[in-house]
This record gives structure tokens, sequence and C-alpha cells, in this order.
């Protein structure tokens, strides 16, 4: 019979408990900052070589001067080798700025005897790893609403520090969805949640983020056990932030049933997502963590562009 | 009429089976605790409502499982009893139930009264009347009463200590059949044969429809005939069949139900064997009752009284033993005729004070022949003896004519009278018959008997009274008076064949028997003698302690009636075997005749039908119901803790548990791997060794010292030690150290024996031991000694120390590598002792150096030596030396480095210092 477990303690409920889910978090996160680095290690050697020459630090290419421009720019050094005149042209520096989510309401406290981790490690560790990849791939990350896009080499160790002052301040409390906030039009999103919220909400998020010109991807973590709902016999279900709970005499006749308002709610998740042009993926628990984040690879690496005709990846 | 063969204590209870459909409902609405699970996408199908909210029940099986619980509860309170009942008789009369309940039946009475009981209740099944007749109560009639008033009485049934009337009972029955014709009979025998067995057993057969015997396999064993004989107490055992254990043990108890001894026997194949009890004849005397070990029976118990003691006779005779003609001897014939049932006793030919010798010796009956009584503590102890209730036997003779004493019956005349002598006419006398009242009546008076001499008794008023045996004329030839509690008797001739020949005839024998029998009489207190004897011959016993069935001595049943003084028969129904009369000197009365023999009766030709008493126990069902419901029990209430998922913990738990078990003996090993290791590191390198004293500072010291002495010896001799380390006697494995440095911390406990005893087998097999006491300056001349001092006093206490001394100045370990003066630590005062060496040789030669045969198992010495040898990294003393200086730390690692030279080369050195006077030898 599967089991299903919430983490640490009533998460339910706000208060003091939040100190303590952080050192809980804190515990926990150098394991994940490791964990995130060896993914992204093994996703950047996986795949392909870097294409780009360099890292793009400060030399790009030498371009003859172009008569009109400032004569301050050009290279002397390299002009003193030649008749012509070069200019030092750095590399493009305007780098896309990528904001990260990370969901850590207490339904992503959760976690099957089918999964390999609970939602919220799965979460962090897509989230961090994904910000390293972006990092070493020249871009900038950042945490959405917490820390300024930054391109540093321990970028992990940053955002892992930045989630843990989050959660320590008294005044933290998990939301469901990203707050609402400005960001500089051509940053992308990564958002990374079980979506279990209204669907709705979820379609307005992703509309306002949309027209402040800002694109995004959308990373699914889901367990085992909500996508199969293997339960059976006598079951008293219990909603993890609400009292609410559902006894069902015979679990099995639910299944049907709950399989289809996920799929419902899936789709329409995935359909709002398609308008504005994001991407959906998603990430099973009980699946290996790199799977999904080769997934983000590819759509990173398909450019800057985030086609809306990639719907993503189910199952 | 096959039947379940269950019965239940209160069926009743059973009606409760009613309720379980009810239960069955209750159950089945009342499903398990549902399995809570959290479950965050809840929200997306909170909407819905479930289809089947009560479809899921309890599980049928789980169901099944409750219900078995309960039925299983509800059968066992009502207390089933798996019994076979016998198979229903034939023939439609009532059924007799005849029940021998003789004491052969108490071994195995319970069986007996079970096997009666089931075939009452069996009868009562087949609706027939039932009745049943224990042996012992014929008289009373065979009432047929309701089943369960039968049962009642069957139930209070006894076994009875004697076997019952037989003939009575069949008498009784004769009556039954007449009012009941042709009666089922069911016998269950005591399988003993007898006369009366048999027509017992034709009588029944006349009269019955049909006749089921029911005998008992089990064997029977019994007691009889104890025989008190000289050196030991024999008594016959017995049993009826051949079969069975075929040894055993007849244990003897005292009076209180103490026991003096046991004494095994073996039947050997045979129905009968002995039993003997080879004890002084005081204890033996003491015995009150015999009884086989594990028989429970009156027939295995065999009851004694005073009849069957032996009396102690003392002897004395007035003349010297004249050895060399034995026949001539005063005491010849006494000594011959009482042996048989009696010790006689003898004071030796020296005994100074033969009469008081004898009553040390506890004599009951002391016989003078021919003997004065001289006044004096003799006589007064014999008189008091007398009226103590001894009795006093004299025999006359030529000492006796002559000198009178008054511890006489009557009063004698002088001289006496010859009969038949060459200078009279009279012819030898012959006996009279005995009178009435002589204990001798009944005693058959041979007629060549006759009396050639004899004393006279003076007349008076008194004296035919006291005649106990008189000659044909009148005359008295044996007189007895009581004084006090005991007894005179007086034989009026000589106990050897001079002045009659009595003592040679069958009559002296039984004369002093029946005087040895008075004994007991007297000692039990009754009147005036031949008075008392009238008296008591008519008086009777009351019955004081009887046996029952089982052969418990208990209160006497009010049935029993007394016996006649003298009884000699066996237990009847009047008189049960037990103990009867006065409660000094009781009369026992036992179940078997001296001579009887028991047999298995054969009841073949009878045309019964013969059955084996059944040994089947009626199994009580309840416990094991019961047993099955808690299993069942557990097994509901594991099932529901895994329905509800609560299981969970406790598997952890359990694999936690298992984790343990596994983790700790690998904890353990990896804590014992220590010890092998070290050792064969030791055995590898030689190293010095230190014992930890278990206080820090000390032991960081030593370690501090031994490396630095160490150190000193790689860099200034060929040896190399390792690194020192530290020992413990009670655990580690000495014999790798030749030198064990060991600081006395007097605050510290003293080590176990065995860690003694381990250092003890160190030094004995040449180890050396260096005890440091490390209290030079507290030690002064005549002061106490110091806690050190005492420490290792008491723990060398138990340790074979050889004598020491203070290190001579030409021994070998002063000039084994350094040549020094002493050996000096941290102090200087000390003094350091080592084994004594044997003394210079007598011709005075100045020898350098001199040694014993071996190391020296032991040094004691108090300037602490690891301190001193302790140093820097530069070759300072790390501790502050008294007085101090270099020197003195230079002088302490060469001390140091002799010892340890000392204990590897031995004497060697001692042989070295005289190369140059071995080298010149040689040269010439």
């Amino acid at each position: 019979m599967v089991k299903a477990w919430l983490l640490g303690q009533d998460t339910s409920r706000a208060g003091r408990h939040h100190e303590s889910r952080a050192l809980e978090l804190a515990q926990r996160l150098p394991r994940l900052c490791m964990a995130a680095k060896e993914i992204a290690a093994s996703v950047m050697h996986g795949v392909h070589g870097r294409r780009r020459a360099g890292a793009g630090e400060t030399f790009w290419q030498f371009r003859p001067f172009v008569a009109g421009e400032a004569a301050a720019r050009i290279d002397w050094r390299r002009s003193a080798k030649d008749d012509r005149l070069y200019v030092r042209e750095r590399e493009w520096e305007a780098a896309h700025s990528v904001f990260l989510w990370i969901d850590r309401s207490p339904s992503m406290a959760f976690q099957s005897s089918l999964a390999r981790e609970p939602k919220v490690d799965r979460a962090l560790l897509l989230g961090l790893a994904a910000a390293e990849l972006l990092v070493r791939g020249g871009e900038r990350a950042g945490l959405l609403g917490l820390t300024p896009a930054l391109a540093v080499l321990n970028i992990v160790e940053r955002l892992a520090a930045a989630l843990l002052a989050q959660e320590r301040a008294a005044s933290y409390r998990a939301e469901e969805l990203p707050a609402q906030l400005s960001l500089a039009r051509g940053s992308q999103l990564v958002l990374t949640s079980d979506f279990l919220a209204d669907k709705d909400a979820i379609g307005n998020m992703m509309e306002s983020y949309s027209a402040q010109g800002v694109r995004g991807h959308l990373v699914i973590v889901a367990d085992p056990v909500e996508e199969t709902f293997p339960f059976s016999g006598n079951t008293e279900l219990l909603d993890v932030d609400s009292e609410a709970r559902l006894r069902a005499g015979k679990a099995e006749t639910l299944r049907a049933e709950y399989l289809r308002h996920l799929a419902l709610h899936r789709e329409a998740i995935a359909l709002a997502a398609r308008r504005q042009g994001w991407s959906v993926t998603l990430s099973r628990t009980d699946r290996p963590a790199t799977e999904t984040l080769l997934a983000l690879h590819v759509l990173f690496e398909a450019g800057a562009g985030f086609t809306a005709s990639e719907p993503g990846v189910f199952g | 009429m096959p039947s379940i063969p269950l019965g239940f204590a209160s069926p009743f209870v059973l009606a409760a089976l009613v309720g379980l459909p009810l239960l069955y409902l209750l159950l089945r609405v009342t499903p398990p605790s549902p399995e809570r699970v959290p479950f965050p996408p809840l929200r997306l199908i909170l909407a819905l409502r479930p289809k089947e909210e009560t479809a899921a029940r309890t599980p049928l099986w789980l169901v099944a499982l409750r219900i078995a619980i309960a039925a299983a509860l509800i059968v066992a309170t009502a207390g089933p009893v798996l019994e076979p009942l016998p198979e229903a008789l034939a023939g439609t009369g009532p059924l007799l139930i005849v029940l021998d309940d003789g004491w052969p039946t108490a071994p195995s009475f319970e069986e007996r009264r079970t096997a009666a009981g089931r075939a009452l209740e069996a009868a009562t099944r087949a609706s027939r009347p039932g009745a049943l007749l224990p042996l012992s109560q014929a008289s009373r009639g065979i009432p047929l009463d309701a089943p369960d008033k039968v049962l009642t009485r069957l139930r209070a049934l006894k076994p009875v200590p004697f076997l019952p009337d037989r003939l009575a009972a069949a008498e009784a029955i004769e009556k039954f059949a007449a009012v009941h014709p042709k009666p089922a009979i069911l016998w269950i025998a005591d399988g003993l044969d007898s006369p009366q067995t048999r027509q017992f057993a034709e009588r029944l057969k006349a009269v019955a429809g049909a006749v089921i015997l029911e005998t008992d396999a089990s064997p029977i064993r019994a007691l009889a005939g104890a025989r008190n004989e000289t050196g030991s107490l024999k008594l016959r055992v017995l049993r009826p069949l051949l079969s069975g254990p075929g040894n055993g043990t007849v244990r003897a108890l005292d009076r209180k139900g103490l026991a003096i001894g046991e004494a095994a026997f073996d039947f050997a194949g045979r129905a009968e064997t002995e039993a003997s009890f080879e004890l002084p004849a005081e204890l033996r005397n003491d015995i009150a009752r015999l009884e086989i070990a594990g028989e429970r029976s009156a027939g295995a118990v065999f009851l004694l009284d005073e009849r069957s003691h032996r009396r102690r006779i003392g002897i004395i005779s007035g003349e010297n033993a004249d050895l060399a003609q034995p026949l001539l001897a005063p005491d010849y014939y006494l000594k011959k005729a009482l042996l048989p049932f009696a010790d006689v006793l003898e004071a030796g030919p020296s005994a100074a004070e033969p009469i008081g010798t004898l009553l040390d010796e506890k004599a009951s009956i002391m016989i003078l022949a021919d003997a004065g009584v001289p006044a004096g503590e003799a006589h007064d102890r014999l008189a008091r003896f007398v009226e103590d209730g001894g009795i006093l036997v004299r025999f006359a003779g030529s000492h006796l004519a002559g000198t009178f004493d008054d511890l006489l019956p009557v009063r004698l005349r002088l001289g006496g009278r010859v009969l038949g002598g060459a200078m009279s006419w009279d012819t030898p006398k012959k006996l009279a018959p005995f009178e009435r009242q002589s204990p001798f009546f009944g005693l058959n008076v041979p007629d060549e008997v006759t009396v050639s001499r004899q004393v006279l008794a003076e007349p008076s008023p008194g004296l035919p009274a006291r005649t106990w045996a008189s000659l044909a004329d009148g005359t008295p030839l044996v007189t007895a008076s009581r004084q006090g509690k005991g007894l005179i008797v007086l034989f009026h001739v000589s106990a050897d064949t001079n002045w009659s020949n009595l003592p040679i005839s069958g009559l002296f024998v039984g004369m002093l028997r029946k005087i040895v029998d008075l004994s007991v009489a007297s000692q039990g207190g009754a009147g005036d003698v031949p008075q008392a004897e009238a008296k008591t011959s008519k008086a009777s016993l009351a019955p004081r302690q009887t046996l029952d069935g089982f052969g418990v001595l208990g209160a006497p049943p009010p049935d029993a009636k007394p016996i006649p003084a003298g009884f000699a028969g066996t237990a009847e129904p009047q008189h049960p075997p037990g103990f009867y009369g006065s409660p000094e000197a009781p009369a026992a009365v036992n179940v078997l005749a001296s001579n009887d023999t028991l047999a298995a009766a054969d009841f073949s030709g009878f045309g019964f039908r013969a059955e084996r008493l059944s040994k089947e126990q009626p199994i009580d069902l309840a416990p094991w119901l019961l047993a099955l419901a808690f299993v069942l029990l557990a097994a509901d209430t594991l099932v529901s803790l895994w329905l509800s998922g609560a299981l969970r913990f406790a598997r952890g738990a359990a694999v936690l548990l298992a984790g343990l078990a596994v983790a700790m003996p690998a904890e353990a090993q990896a804590g014992e791997a220590r010890g092998p290791d070290r050792d064969l590191a030791a055995a590898l390198t030689t190293r010095l060794a230190y014992v930890a004293t278990g206080d820090a500072r000390t032991d960081e010291v030593t370690r501090d010292g031994l490396l630095s002495l160490s150190h000193e010896l790689a860099r200034r001799t060929s040896l190399t030690p390792g690194e020192p380390v530290a020992v413990d006697p009670a655990r580690d494995e000495l014999s790798f150290y030749p030198l064990i440095y060991w600081p006395i911390a007097p605050a510290e406990p003293q080590p176990s024996r065995e860690a003694a005893a381990k250092a003890a087998r160190f030094m004995k097999q040449g180890g050396t031991i260096v005890f440091d006491t490390r209290d030079a300056p507290l030690q002064r001349e005549g002061a106490p000694s110091t806690p050190q001092g005492k420490w290792l006093r008491t723990f060398l206490e138990g340790i074979d120390v050889p004598a020491l001394e203070p290190i001579p100045a030409d021994h070998v370990v002063t000039k084994t590598f350094y040549l020094l003066d002493g050996f000096l630590g941290r102090y200087t005062t000390g003094t350091t002792w080592i084994e004594a060496l044997p003394p210079p040789p007598a011709d005075g030669s100045p020898r350098p150096a001199r040694a014993g045969d071996g190391v020296s198992p032991i040094l004691i010495t108090a300037n602490d030596l690891a301190a001193g040898w302790a140093s820097g990294p530069s070759g300072e003393s790390l501790f502050p030396l008294m007085p101090g200086g270099e020197r003195q730390h230079e002088l302490a690692l060469r001390g140091g480095i002799n010892l340890v030279m000392y204990t590897l080369t031995g004497n060697y050195k001692s042989d070295q210092v005289h190369v140059r006077d071995l080298l010149e030898r040689l040269a010439h």
C-alpha cells in the first residue's frame, strides 16, 4: 500500500514553525546545492559542447575601425601591428536575466513512498540547478523578488542563502503563486511549483507577466501518488493547507474521477501557457531530476525565443 | 449410542452463543478506521462526493475472526470437558456398581471413583437406575437413589484401611437382586485373591444378569512382619503381581514423623522380598512407622510399637568370667536365651564400676547373676533405676546365699536349701504349674526341669502375691515386687546349671521373654505387678491414632473400637490399623499379619467381562479455548493495526531493534580486537611495560619516564626497545614483557585476586616487576608505614615473594652496564630491595659481583624511578629532583639502563667480570 506523508511538523499553521522549517531547509540546502551543481554539470557535459567561444569575458573580436566612431575605441596595440585601425569589440553583454521562483507552500512538503524525494526538494533542486546552468551559460539568474539577476560563480550558494534569509524572516508566508512584480522587459521566469492553485489564478499570473514582456517556463513538480492515485479501500484524504478532508469508503472508485480532474487542470494550465508562449514541463519525483533539467536546458538552448510552439513535456 | 464425549460444567453459558449473529451484524456495519493520507491535490476533487461511502465494510474474514474469538470465549466459559464415557451396559435391569474400597484400592482410588462415576453417568443416559455398593458399607444395604445422590455418595467415598468383609457384601447383593432381578453388576475389584473373594465372585455370578469386572493394572505393594533382630530391623515387602516396579525404598520414621533411615528393596522378579535397616539399636527402637516411599495405602505402612523394640539388657555376673570354660560361666545361658530377642550389654571384665557402666549404656533391664550389690553409688543408681521403671532381675547363687541386700523382692533366709543332694532324702523338686496371675501363665512347664538347690524366702503375708513361680511343694522359685515404677525379679536359683537345669530348658527362654515383655508394660506405668497384670489382661486399649486407607495417621473414626490388651490380630472394620492405648507405650495394629502374603486373583473361570481400569483423564478444554481466543485476539489486534496503517511504526521499531542486535556484537568484537593486535606487536618488539594505576597523573609520569629510558637505551646500548606500553594485569597477557614497572598509587583500589595471581605467575615464569612506592621522602626510621607501603603489603599478601635484601654493593645488577652504587630516581634516600642472594662463598675471596641463579622476580624501590628518568627534548629532567642536579638525572638513567640490562641478561655480567681471571687460567 502506498504511504504518503508530509515533511516536518504541521505545515498548515503559520507561526514559529517557520524558523524550524528554515533550519530544516538549511540542513537540506547544502545537500541540495551539491546535487544542483552535480546535475547541472552532468547536463552541461551530457548534451553537447558549448558552441559559444569563450565565456564572453571581455574580448569578442577586432573589427576594422569605421570612420565616425569615437577614436577612443581604437585598440592601438592591435592597430600598431598593421596599417589599419582596429576596434576591440567586447562581448555582447546584454545577457538575459532569468528569475527563478520556487514554490515552498505546504503542499510541496509532500512525499510518498513511491517518490525519490519530497516535492519541495525537487523544486529547490531544479531551481538551483537551473540557476547554475544559466550562469554557466552566460546568463544571469536571480530569485524572483529576492535577489537581482546575478552572474556569479557561487550562484547556488547565493540563492540558497537568500532563500534561507527569507524563510527566517518572521513575516514569511509561503505563497502558492509568485507575487506580481515588475520585471525588465525580456526577462524570463522559471516557475517551479506543483501548480495546484486555482487555474484561473495561474492564467492571470502568466498573463500579467506576459504583459510586461516577460516569458517563462512552468515546471510542474508532481509526486507519483498525485499522478496515479493508487489508493484503495477505506481512506481518508487530508488536505495539507486546510482542514478539508475527504473520506472515501472505496478510494479506488475515485481514481478515474480524480485523474480526469487532474488532466483538466493540467490542460487548462497548458492552454494558458501556450497562449502566452510559455513552456510547461512536468517533473515527477519518481523520475531523476536530470531529465527535467535536460528538458529545461534544451528549452534554454533553443534560444531566447522560447517559442510558443513547444507545449512542454508531460509525463 | 455413540455420542460426542463433550460435557459442560455450566451449559447455560452456551446460551450466549445466540448473540453471535447480532455480533455479526454489529461488526459488519462498523468498518475499521480508515487510512488517513495527506493528499495535496485534494482540492481538485473536493467537490466530489464519493459515490459509495459505506461500501467498505469490515472484511468478511475479519468478522469471522472476531466471531470465532467471541465463540471461543463463550464456550470456554461454559467449561467444556472432553470425557469419553464407557459403553452402556448390556441388559435392561438396574446397574449395580460394586466398588472395592479396601486399602489395596487406595493408590488408584481416584480412577476407581471416576470409573464408577462414568458408569453411573452412562447408565443415567441410558435411563437405567444405578446403585452403588462400597464394599465396606454392605451393612447399610443398597439404596436405589436418584443418580445425583448416588454421585454425591460416590464423591464422599474414601478407601478404608482394612479388607472389608466380602461375605456381608454378597448377602447385601443377594438381597438387592431379590428386589431387582438380574441386575447388571460392575465390580471394580481390588484384584487381590482370598478364599472370600472367590466365594464372593461365585455368589455374584449366581445373581447377576451380567458382570463386568474392572481391575487395576497398576501394582500395589505392602509391608508386613517387621522383626527387630540383632543388628538390623527386617521387614517383608509384598506384592501380588510380578509386574510393576521391581524395587523401591522403605522409609523409617519416628513417632514425630522425622525420617530415621531408608532401606532399598528389590523384588528381583519374586513376589516377596525383604528390606533391612542396619541401624544402631537405639535408633531402631525409635522407629514408629515404616512406609514404602511413594505408595499411598494403609498396606504400605507398618506401625511399630514397644513390642517390636529391642530391649537392652545389661548382664553382670558375680564371678570373674572364666573364658576357658564358657559353659560354666554364670551368664552363658542367659546370653544364649536373651540374644535372639534383645541386645545384651556386658561390662568388660576390667570395668571398675560395671553397674554404672551398663546403666550409662541405657539398659532397660539389668540382670544380676549371682552378684551382690554393695552399698554405695552403684547401689543407689540401681535403686534409682528401678524406681524410674527399670527391671532388675537377679539370680541366686553362692554369693547371694551368703549376703543379702535390699534390692530383693522378698526377704531371704540365710543359707537356702539343698534338695536331692548326697546328704539329703529329698529328690530335686519339679515346678508347679503357673498361677493365673503370674506373668508366666500360659507357659508349659516341662517335666524334666528340676531344682536341686535354691534360696528360700522368709515367709511373710505378702509372699504368695509376689510369687510368680513356685516349686511343686509351694516354695517360691521366682518372686517379684514393684519398687516405684520398676520391678525387681528374683530367680531363687542360679543362672547356671549348678542349682537347677532350668537355664538349659526352653522354659527359661520363655520366662525371660515374658519378663522382657513386661519391661514394656512396666515402663507403661501400671500398678502393682500381679494385680496390674490381672487388670490389663482384661483392660482394653482405646484407639489413639489410626491410619486411613491412604496410610495417613489421623484421629480414629467414631466407629473404631478399643482392642483388648495383647491384641495380636490384624486390622478389622472395628479395629482400624493404628496406635492404641497410652501415648507413652501405644500398641500398634497393622493391616497385614506377619506371615500374610498377597496374591493376585484370577477370575478367568467366571465368565466375567474383564476390563482394565481406564486411566483416561477427562480433558478440560477451557484453557485451550482461552489460549485460542487469546491468539486470535492478538491476531485481530495486529490485523486492525495493519488495516489502519499504524503498523508502520512497529515495523520501523523492529528494523531498529534488528539493526541494534546486528550492530552490538560487531561493536563488541571491535573492542576485543585490541588485545591480540597489541600482543602481537609486543611479541615482535621488546619493550618496557608499566602497570596503569588508573591515576592519570601517575600514569603520564610513568609513561614519560619509560619513554625517556627507552630512548636512552636505544642510544647507549644495543637494545632498541619499542614504545612503552601500559598493561592491565587483570586483562592483558604479561609474558611478552621482560620488565614491568609498577608505580604504587595508594588511592586506587587493589587489583582483583585474579590480577594478583597473574602478576605472581608472571614473576614465577621469569618476569621482573619493579614496584615503586615513590615515598622515599616520607619514609622515616621507625615511623609507621606509608599508605603506599601498606598498599603494596596488602597486594603482596597473596603472592609468594622471595626473601628480599637491600641491593648489596656486589650485586650483579649494579654492574650490568654501568658500575653503580645505587638506584636513584627522583629521590635518592630510598632503599631498593631485591631478592636476597645466597651468602657469599666462605673462602672470603673478594669477588667483584655476585649473582643468583636467575633474575630477581621483584624489585621494590621508593625513589620514584620513572620521574627520575623522564627527560625533556634536550635531555633535561622533566621533574624537579631531590636533591637535584644533572648528575642525579644521569645516574637515574644509568640505574634504569642497568635494571633493563639485568632483566635481559641475567647473571651474564657476573661471569664477564671474571673474564680476565679465566683468560689467565686458560693461558696456563
